[in-house]
């Protein structure tokens, strides 16, 4: 209460000057993110037509998300996303913790290294994927030169292909925010447990591992909610068997008859989707947050 | 009954030697101290002790049990670590029953220790708290409930008052000494402050180099320094070297340069008896010298100089008095004590007489030169003046 009153006047022309200067992103965000999903949201309520849509209310688009076979990418969406997070969890908290505990000079080094495939793009990187994978591609004329295997393998258009590539393409936006918790972990702590009798393993899941739930959260975040729109990489080096949410929603828009209704329908269910999950790791995060504020 | 035993242990990083053929046993329900400047090994030989590092060489015994090769978990000794290390993510209760927890321990056993030893470090209304809602001072309370509860057969504490401002020090430092009676267990105390080690410890380790140069009770190794390093390093001295003329039952003779091409003799103890006409060096602690405008009667065993003051340093408790004497320069303390109503006080460049009694001129024995290194040579102006007059 005293705080309040002490800060009166000079406390409000600040915030009116930041109120001012957001006011642009403000604005960008309002008719480049908000108007479009409004859009979208009305969309979802219309009656396709062949190229565009009819302005009549109806609710056919979202009977048909759940009635319609398209359970199934959802389904194979999720356990995609699932799987890609896992993957990178994974193989980055080891990553994450080496980097975390390195040298000073080492650890820019090894950093750069996590960024450095951003330099490249994403399409060609991809691209690079398929001539490694291809039925004639470099790791078969490998395993085959080396008499590993008799005839090609399959990997190229599998779903593995596509969980591979995943976890290639978004290992490092598991790895750095890992790595920014752990850097801060005081490492004397892990000698303290273990002074206290804790071996090695139990030091890690007592100390280290609850001390980087921050990271982990939003490792996973950062991780798992592109993976579950994925489009670009099931397109690339999936096949047509297994179709992703994201691939099903640009077919509606591509393929005439288009169906704009049913790809608004779809991209808003997954993005309730993806919002209750978010409300879900909030809450966890806010439920960790008060326990420590009890006393 | 020894506790810890210490056999021949050394440890090498890389090139670097941090702890050098240390030889020590550590006796039961003792609290002892390893004391020296940053860099010593003391700290390596408590992580040795506490299973963090393996020595390079030697053995480290806890009881009759080898533990050298054991990992930290597995050995009956438990750290306070400098920055007391205690979890963030858990409250003070979830830290102090950590080690509990870790072996199993029933709840309600758990609950009735982790009280009991709060209260034994008077944090016992505090339990639900975390780390960063408590002080320095109740953090290392916590720190020391966390070891304690598990019943541990050493404590090692590593530099635990560091982190906490003068006051609190001079607390806690009476408080750990009341928890080292009520527990009754072997603390070991490493520190960099000659103070703390003086006042808390029943013996103490001077360390330089790697190396233990002098090990007692600390008013044996304050009054009985073996080696210039321990005089130096603990409280303030004044070394003199001279050449010994005669040597009697119970003191010697000597015969001292003052650099501006005279001498004066003086009287000294000793504890091995040098040859007639060899260098030795002494030291002299501050306060044992009486300064005084008027000379003193004559005394059989008293030494008395002349000398003018340079410097006055007033110090509040006392003053510090920088006299020359040709061209060596002697540290004098005086109490501020209105004994002598007469007395008017001394004044800059006023000539002065010194004078103490024999045996509070003590000789150090001369193998010791080597342990010092430059930077700890050039602290004393005086000081290396006389290792260099002593090294001809």
């Amino acid at each position: 209460m005293r705080a309040k009153s002490r800060h009166s006047t000079s406390e409000k022309r600040n915030n009116f000057s930041s109120w001012l200067l957001s006011l642009p992103a403000m604005l960008w965000l309002l008719c480049f993110f908000l108007i479009p999903y409004l859009i979208v949201i009305i969309y979802s309520f219309l009656t396709p037509d062949i190229y565009d849509v009819k302005f009549e209310f109806s609710l056919d688009a979202y009977r048909q998300v759940f009635t319609g076979g398209y359970l199934r990418p959802f389904f194979l969406s999720f356990k995609l996303a699932i799987y890609t997070t896992l993957c990178c969890l994974l193989l980055g908290f080891p990553v994450a913790y080496y980097i975390a505990r390195a040298k000073e000079k080492l650890k820019n080094t090894l950093l750069i290294f996590i960024i450095i495939p951003f330099w490249t793009n994403l399409i060609i990187r991809i691209f690079s994927w398929r001539i490694f994978l291809a039925y004639g591609g470099v790791l078969n004329g490998f395993l085959m030169n080396m008499g590993l295997i008799s005839q090609p393998l399959e990997i190229l258009r599998t779903d593995l292909a596509v969980i591979l590539v995943m976890v290639y393409v978004y290992l490092p936006y598991m790895i750095l925010p890992l790595y920014s918790v752990l850097e801060k972990l005081d490492f004397t702590l892990l000698n303290a447990a273990m002074d206290l009798g804790a071996n090695e393993v139990k030091a890690f899941f007592r100390i280290t591992l609850p001390l980087a739930v921050e990271g982990i959260f939003a490792g996973t975040l950062l991780v798992f909610i592109p993976a579950l729109g994925a489009y670009l990489i099931p397109q690339l080096v999936g096949n047509q068997r297994s179709l992703y949410v994201g691939q099903v929603i640009t077919y509606k828009i591509k393929n005439i008859p288009r169906n704009w209704p049913m790809a608004s329908a779809l991209s808003l269910t997954l993005l309730l989707l993806v919002a209750l999950m978010l409300l879900f790791m909030f809450f966890l995060y806010k439920r960790r947050l008060a326990r420590r504020r009890i006393s | 009954m020894e506790d810890i035993v210490l056999k021949n242990v050394s440890k090498d990083f890389g090139a670097f030697t941090a702890v050098d053929e240390v030889n020590l046993t550590i006796k039961s329900g003792e609290l002892f101290s390893f004391l020296g400047p940053s860099g010593c090994g003391k700290t390596t030989l408590l992580r040795m002790i506490a299973g963090f590092e393996t020595p390079t060489q030697g053995t480290i015994q806890l009881g009759n049990e080898d533990i050298t090769n054991l990992p930290p978990y597995k050995r009956e000794v438990n750290t306070i670590f400098q920055n007391y290390s205690l979890f963030p993510h858990m409250t003070l209760f979830d830290n102090v029953a950590f080690g509990l927890r870790i072996k199993k321990t029933p709840k309600a056993e758990i609950k009735d220790r982790v009280q009991e030893t709060l209260s034994l470090v008077k944090m016992d209304d505090q339990a639900n708290k975390y780390p960063d809602q408590i002080s320095g001072g109740q953090k290392q309370r916590i720190a020391i409930a966390r070891a304690l509860i598990n019943k541990p057969r050493v404590l090692l504490l590593d530099e635990p008052l560091a982190a906490l401002d003068l006051k609190l020090r001079q607390h806690m430092l009476i408080e750990l000494m009341n928890i080292h009676d009520a527990v009754g267990i072997t603390f070991i105390y490493v520190t960099h402050d000659q103070g703390e080690a003086m006042s808390i410890s029943d013996r103490l380790a001077v360390m330089n180099l790697g190396k233990i140069v002098q090990e007692g009770p600390p008013d044996d190794i304050y009054e009985r320094p073996s080696s210039i390093f321990s005089a130096y390093f603990i409280g303030e001295t004044n070394f003199i070297s001279g050449e010994v003329k005669a040597v009697h039952e119970d003191y010697l003779e000597m015969s001292c340069d003052d650099g501006a091409g005279h001498s004066f003799e003086l009287d000294s103890c000793f504890q091995a008896a040098p040859e007639i006409g060899s260098r030795v060096t002494f030291s002299l602690r501050p306060e044992k010298i009486a300064i005084s405008r008027n000379k003193p009667r004559h005394q059989e065993d008293i030494n008395m100089i002349k000398g003018q003051i340079e410097d006055i340093l007033y110090l509040g408790s006392h003053t510090q008095y920088i006299v020359r004497v040709g061209k060596l320069k002697f540290r004098v303390f005086s109490q501020h004590k209105r004994v002598y109503f007469d007395d008017k006080a001394l004044d800059w460049e006023e000539k002065v007489w010194l004078f103490w009694h024999d045996s509070d001129t003590w000789m150090i024995e001369s193998d010791a030169l080597e342990m010092l290194t430059e930077a700890q040579m050039a602290e004393s102006g005086q000081f290396s003046r006389a290792l260099k007059r002593r090294g001809t």
